[in-house]
């Protein structure tokens, strides 16, 4: 009950600084805390492949992320006050409470079935997985083409 | 079942910070909550099931979120190399 009210919380806080923070660097650091304490949270639900999963993922979204925010904004000299932080540190604990009043009474069904996550990929969603591999490449040369169209145009 | 409540809140942030910002990298980590709170769902149900199946729609789903992602970054390079600019206003501004 401690911990997945400390992750429900932490996940709730980081959420809200990866959108409340000015400075982008410090909202992108704030959206890693937040995919690691979700990553957390999925090894606390029993879903240890998903957990895995949205690490990996996440490591590379915030490093796009980073690159980004590092890349693309310029130092305005807009910084979020302490006060502005302590409110928004208030505010997203105010939010988590209607959460950690529901993970209480949280019940597991009745009805289980025994998939293992190789089963229902391979076996469920066979054609899902290889139409996402070609998804997945398409936009890989999407981006490659986009980026390389427009260097040949500079 | 009650954790709905919390992909609901990660939900109100996400549209929250869309709203709100104008800033096109805020409201890209915006839409990475929305999608975020709406996969969770996916891996929520299939522990409270036992069941494996959540995890995979979670996996591919995750999977199509990061590539929108990575477009929507490459495409934000593109804009700002072109016109200097990354405030959502100022682009939306440009069609008129």
């Amino acid at each position: 009950m401690l911990l997945e009210t400390v992750l429900v919380v932490g996940l709730v806080a980081s959420a809200f600084f990866a959108i409340y923070l000015e400075e982008t660097v410090y909202a992108v650091l704030s959206l890693a805390t937040m995919l690691i304490v979700l990553s957390t949270f999925y090894f606390s639900l029993n879903a240890p492949f998903a957990a895995i999963f949205q690490l990996a993922i996440g490591t590379g979204t915030v490093a796009i992320f980073f690159l980004a925010g590092e890349t693309l904004t310029t130092k305005s000299g807009t910084t979020t006050s302490l006060k502005k932080k302590l409110l928004g540190l208030v505010a997203s604990i105010l939010l988590s409470i209607p959460c950690i009043l529901g993970t209480e009474q949280t019940k597991t069904f009745a009805r289980s079935t025994s998939f293992s996550l190789s089963t229902a990929l391979w076996e469920l969603r066979a054609i899902d997985a290889i139409a996402q591999g070609l998804v997945i490449l398409t936009i890989a040369l999407g981006i490659v083409f986009l980026l390389k169209e427009e260097r040949r145009r500079s | 079942m009650d954790y709905i409540i919390l992909s609901v809140t990660l939900l109100a942030i996400g549209i929250y910070g869309l709203v709100t910002k104008h800033d096109l990298i805020k409201v890209l980590i915006s839409i990475e909550l929305i999608t975020i709170a709406a996969s969770m769902n996916f891996v929520v149900f299939a522990s409270l099931m036992n069941d494996s199946l959540g995890q995979t729609f979670m996996i591919l789903a995750l999977s199509v979120d990061s590539c929108m992602t990575a477009v929507a970054l490459a495409l934000a390079v593109v804009v700002y190399r072109k016109l200097k600019i990354l405030d959502v206003t100022e682009l939306s501004e440009l069609k008129e």
